[in-house]
């Protein structure tokens, strides 16, 4: 392989290869912001670098490092953290980048072209702000925001400026999501009558604090101050994925949220349970709880004639027309014999969940994790987010959609929080609906 | 210990049988694939099914045989 041939490889595998999917082109209009990351853009950045200043180099910051220095594209110039241990383990990956305390000199530094904002929750609203305002491109971290006032104020200051701004939604540039959400838009599973998604995970969410005084900065999440728990850190990917699906966001949300197990302090919930409804009557059943993962994580999208569960990239159809007529004759056989029960009549038999056959909904394609976890994981979409954000640092063009579906699945988030907190069925509020949401 | 010999005309028999429920069972395929409105290749790519079925039929007609000349014996003694 000579070098010319070496370094398409190398530019190719930050693009997303629309032609080898099913749709090919035609998946811009459902996903538009894949138009930023097509091999014809990441061609015409040939040559040119786009210089990243890191905001936040803890383990999450120091992911998009990675990615970053397998770009062609980028350069990390600059790096910022406020707690020692991380900065310089990001210096350490970029030996020849400046390093700061403080996030307002790193805008100051004209050597950054974007920012990368991988820092508590509550701290992204100011920090997206004043990048925008200092001129930079922002790629920020999910959620947009902690308060529904913080995210409309960044919404309208993206809209009025010319920068790029991006948010790490990471399922919105994962092959299986893209098709996934392509072919139930063609009809795959016939009309979507529901959405069911929950992430379970057995573990405390804690990180080890080396002094009781960095306790808050460091377990963040676990403080309504810096996070919004649950819904603003999981709940967010998830309901961004039902609203692309659905098209349009759910006008009310009701649920119940507890500290179940982790009595540990914290103040957000451990345990969610929130129902969206869309006005048509169709809902989005969420659930997430942190101490059982024996259901791990599922984006199940629920049709008349089937179930798509884009975790795993797979699909089942409620009359499968793909199972051979042997196997269909022996399962018709099975049911016949094993499901009846004799004491109970024939009017009421157990129903056990049928053993569908999963279909992949991209050829090759493999589960993430085995649908137990999305974070942090190989190709999950993460590289190509931050590709497409490079391409936009050079080009100065803003992503299609990208701020508006993080803005749309963070006030959901934000609704499901005050729903639970309140105990009453809340609607989505006048005042935040921007004119890009159907509902 | 006694030899036991088992005769060609006993082997070709089962073998004969055993064929029949190759076919009794490729019929069942046939009737599925009509049914389902599958396609015709599945004749060839549900093999493994067939040859599992077949051997099915076999072991059943094995039973029903066992049990007539379990019958038989009885009766003959009587």
């Amino acid at each position: 392989m000579n070098e010319k041939e070496q370094m398409d490889l190398g530019r190719r595998k930050f693009c997303l290869d629309l032609g080898r999917m099913t749709g090919g082109l035609a998946l811009l209009s459902a996903a538009p912001w894949l138009k930023a990351c097509t091999d014809e853009k990441v061609t015409a950045t040939q040559g040119e670098t786009a210089r990243i200043g890191m905001v936040g180099t803890g383990s999450r910051g120091r992911y998009h490092i990675h990615n970053l220095l397998a770009l062609p594209h980028a350069r990390v110039t600059a790096l910022c953290d406020i707690y020692p241990p991380n900065l310089e383990a990001a210096q350490a990956l970029c030996p020849g980048a400046r390093a700061y305390t403080d996030y307002r000199r790193l805008l100051d530094d004209p050597e950054v072209d974007g920012v990368v904002i991988s820092t508590p929750l509550g701290l992204h609203a100011d920090m997206t702000l004043a990048a925008l305002s200092a001129g930079k491109h922002v790629f920020c971290e999910k959620a947009m925001a902690l308060t529904m006032e913080q995210c409309k104020e960044v919404y309208d200051a993206y809209q009025a400026g010319d920068r790029a701004l991006y948010y790490c939604m990471q399922r919105m540039y994962d092959p299986k999501y893209i098709e996934g959400v392509q072919r139930i838009k063609d009809g795959l599973i016939g009309d979507v009558v529901g959405m069911r998604c929950h992430w379970f995970r057995n573990a405390d969410w804690r990180r080890p604090v080396p002094s009781p005084e960095l306790e808050r900065l460091i377990n963040w999440r676990l403080y309504q101050e810096f996070s919004g728990g649950l819904m603003t850190e999981l709940a967010t990917h998830q309901l961004e994925v039902c609203n692309w699906v659905a098209g349009r966001l759910p006008s009310e949300a009701v649920g119940m949220g507890d500290i179940v197990y982790w009595k540990d302090g914290r103040e957000v919930y451990d345990s969610v349970n929130v129902t969206y409804r869309f006005s048509d009557g169709r809902k989005i059943a969420y659930e997430s709880l942190i101490s059982n993962k024996y259901n791990g994580m599922e984006d199940q999208i629920l049709g008349k004639g089937g179930t798509v569960d884009l975790t795993k990239g797979v699909y089942y159809l409620e009359e499968d027309t793909e199972i051979s007529g042997m196997r269909r004759l022996m399962d018709s056989i099975r049911q016949g014999v094993f499901a009846a029960v004799p004491t109970a009549g024939p009017s009421w038999r157990p129903e056990y969940r049928n053993e569908y056959v999963p279909h992949p909904l991209v050829q090759g394609s493999v589960s993430v994790n085995g649908g137990q976890s999305m974070v942090a994981a190989d190709h999950d979409g993460s590289d190509l987010v931050m590709s497409a954000f490079c391409i936009s640092c050079i080009s100065g063009e803003k992503a299609e959609n990208v701020v508006e579906e993080a803005y749309g699945s963070t006030l959901l988030c934000l609704l499901g929080n005050q729903a639970m907190a309140e105990g009453r069925t809340v609607r989505f509020p006048e005042e935040y609906k921007i004119p890009y949401m159907k509902f | 210990m006694k030899d036991f010999v088992i005769q060609g005309k006993v082997v070709r028999r089962e073998l004969y049988l055993l064929l029949g429920c190759l076919v009794a069972a490729e019929l069942v395929n046939t009737a599925a694939i009509l049914h389902w409105g599958r396609p015709v290749l599945e004749l060839l790519t549900q093999l493994g099914y067939v040859v599992v079925l077949a051997l099915l039929f076999y072991i059943v007609l094995l039973l029903v045989r066992g049990l007539v000349w379990i019958i038989y014996k009885i009766f003959k003694i009587k």
